[in-house]
C-alpha cells in the first residue's frame, strides 16, 4: 500500500470478559467521535471472520490499527488472519500502566476512571493516527 | 442419559461500530452480573481468535448468541465454531417486537436507550430460563 | 500422569503443574540441586486479573519462607510474591519488566519470578505441598470463590 491514505481503521477486541476490553473499545469511540472524527473508522470484529466483502476491503485499503484487551491479542490476531498487518498494535493495559493515576472499574460500562483513561490514550494516539492518515510509516 | 443444564453460555456480537452492538454487550453483561451461578460469558473475540476455553464450554453447554444486526455474527461464528446455539437473538428484532425504537448511540446511551438495554436482558434472561428448564 | 494436573469450572481449566512444589498461599518452587525458581500459581493468576505492576526484591536479598518478596498488582488487587523458600535472590525474571503478562500466559514457564539459592529446603519441605495435595486444596479455593459469585 503506498500513497496518502484518508481513513484509518482502528479495532478494538471489545472482550466482554475484562475490563481492558470495554478500554479498548471506549478508546475508539473517543478517537472517532471526538479526537479524529471522519478520519478515524472501525467495524466490527467478527465481520472478518465471517468473510463480509466490505470489512475485508476496508482493513486491506487502509491503515489498521489494534487496541486488544488481553495477551491473547484477539483483534491484532483477527486482522492477520486476513492477511493484513495490522500498522500499529497495542494493548489495553499499557495505557492503564502509563496512567496508573486511573485505575479503571466497570466491564459493560466504563466508571469514570476508565473514561478518563480512555480519552487520554485516544489524546495520545491522535499523532500515530495523523501519521497513518498521511500515508506515514507503517 | 439426560445431562442436567446448570450453565449457559452467553455469546454477545462485540458490535463495535453498530448501536445494536452496545446494547447486546451492555445486556448481556447485566444478566451475566446478575446471574453469575447459571451463566457464563463466552468472549466473542476469544472465541473466534481460537480461544480453546470458550469453545470447548460452547461445545458442550448450551449457548445463547445475542446479534446487534443481521448480520449475526455471533450466531454465526457460533455455529461455524462449535455447533448451533440453543437460541439465537436478535436485538432489532426484539425492539421491534416491544415497539422500542432502535438506538442511536455507540456510547453514553440515553434514558430510552437504557431502557431498550432492560429489555433486551429480559429476553436473554428469559430464554436462560427455557434453557435451565429443559 | 501428564505434565498437569487439571480441573474445569465453568470455561476455565485449572492447572497444577507435577513434579513441583506449592505454598497454601499459591506460590510454586522448581527445585534443582541447590536452586529453586518460584512464580505464582495458575489459580493464583486466574483468581488476581492480569498483572499489570510487578514490584520485585533485588538480586542478593535474604528470604524466609513465607516471607514478602515484592508485590504484584492486577486491576483486581495488590497481593504479596510470598515465597515458599527460604534463601537468596540470585536471579530476577527480567523478561516481566516489558512483559508482566507472562505470569498470566505461562505462570508455570516463562512467567517464573525469581530464581533462588535455596538455604534450608529440609526445613521448608515440611510447609510446601506435593503437587496432587494442592490439586485438592486448589479445588476447594476455586469452589469457595466460585460461591463468592
Amino acid at each position: 500500500m503506498s500513497g496518502k491514505a484518508n481513513k484509518v481503521v482502528v479495532l478494538p477486541c471489545s472482550g466482554i470478559g475484562k475490563v481492558y476490553g470495554a478500554i479498548a473499545r471506549e478508546t475508539t469511540y473517543e478517537l472517532m467521535e471526538r479526537v479524529r472524527p471522519g478520519v478515524v473508522v472501525t467495524i466490527c470484529l467478527p465481520l472478518l471472520v465471517i468473510e463480509d466483502p466490505d470489512a475485508k476491503q476496508l482493513v486491506t485499503d487502509n491503515p489498521v490499527i489494534t487496541i486488544d484487551g488481553c495477551p491473547k491479542s484477539c483483534a491484532q490476531k483477527s486482522v492477520e488472519a486476513q492477511g493484513v498487518k495490522p500498522a500499529r498494535t497495542y494493548q489495553a493495559i499499557g495505557f492503564y500502566k502509563a496512567h496508573k493515576e486511573l485505575k479503571p472499574g466497570g466491564i459493560a460500562e466504563l466508571d469514570e476512571n476508565g473514561r478518563n483513561l480512555a480519552a487520554l490514550a485516544a489524546d495520545e494516539l491522535a499523532q500515530i493516527v495523523d501519521e497513518l492518515a498521511a500515508g506515514g510509516q507503517e | 442419559m439426560a445431562l442436567e443444564v446448570l450453565k449457559v453460555g452467553v455469546v454477545s456480537c462485540s458490535g463495535e461500530a453498530i448501536p445494536g452492538g452496545t446494547v447486546s454487550r451492555i445486556a448481556c453483561r447485566k444478566v451475566l452480573d446478575e446471574r453469575p451461578g447459571e451463566t457464563v460469558t463466552i468472549c466473542l473475540p476469544l472465541f473466534i481468535a481460537g480461544g480453546k476455553e470458550e469453545r470447548d464450554f460452547a461445545g458442550k453447554y448450551p449457548t445463547i448468541t445475542v446479534d446487534g444486526c443481521e448480520k449475526r455474527c455471533a450466531q454465526r461464528s457460533t455455529e461455524r465454531l462449535s455447533g448451533k446455539p440453543s437460541k439465537s437473538l436478535l436485538v432489532p428484532e426484539i425492539l421491534k417486537k416491544h415497539g422500542i425504537d432502535p438506538p442511536t448511540s455507540l456510547r453514553n446511551l440515553r434514558p430510552e436507550e437504557k431502557a431498550a438495554t432492560q429489555v433486551v436482558a429480559e429476553e436473554i434472561a428469559r430464554a436462560v430460563d427455557e434453557i435451565l428448564e429443559g | 500422569m501428564g505434565e498437569f494436573l487439571e480441573t474445569t469450572y465453568d470455561k476455565f481449566v485449572f492447572k497444577v503443574k507435577v513434579g513441583f512444589f506449592y505454598s497454601k498461599e499459591d506460590f510454586w518452587a522448581s527445585v534443582e540441586g541447590n536452586v529453586a525458581l518460584i512464580g505464582v500459581s495458575d489459580f493464583l493468576q486466574k483468581a488476581r486479573g492480569d498483572v499489570a505492576f510487578l514490584e520485585t526484591a533485588e538480586t542478593g536479598t535474604e528470604v524466609k519462607q513465607g516471607q514478602e518478596l515484592g508485590k504484584i498488582e492486577t486491576i483486581k488487587a495488590t497481593f504479596g510474591i510470598l515465597s515458599p523458600v527460604s534463601g537468596k535472590v540470585i536471579e530476577v525474571n527480567s523478561d516481566l519488566e516489558s512483559s508482566s503478562y507472562l505470569i498470566n500466559e505461562d505462570p508455570y514457564g516463562a512467567g517464573w519470578i525469581y530464581r533462588i539459592a535455596l538455604r534450608n529446603f529440609d526445613g521448608d519441605r515440611g510447609g510446601l505441598l506435593s503437587a496432587e495435595s494442592y490439586f485438592e486444596l486448589m479445588k476447594e479455593k476455586i469452589a469457595e470463590e466460585m460461591k463468592k459469585k
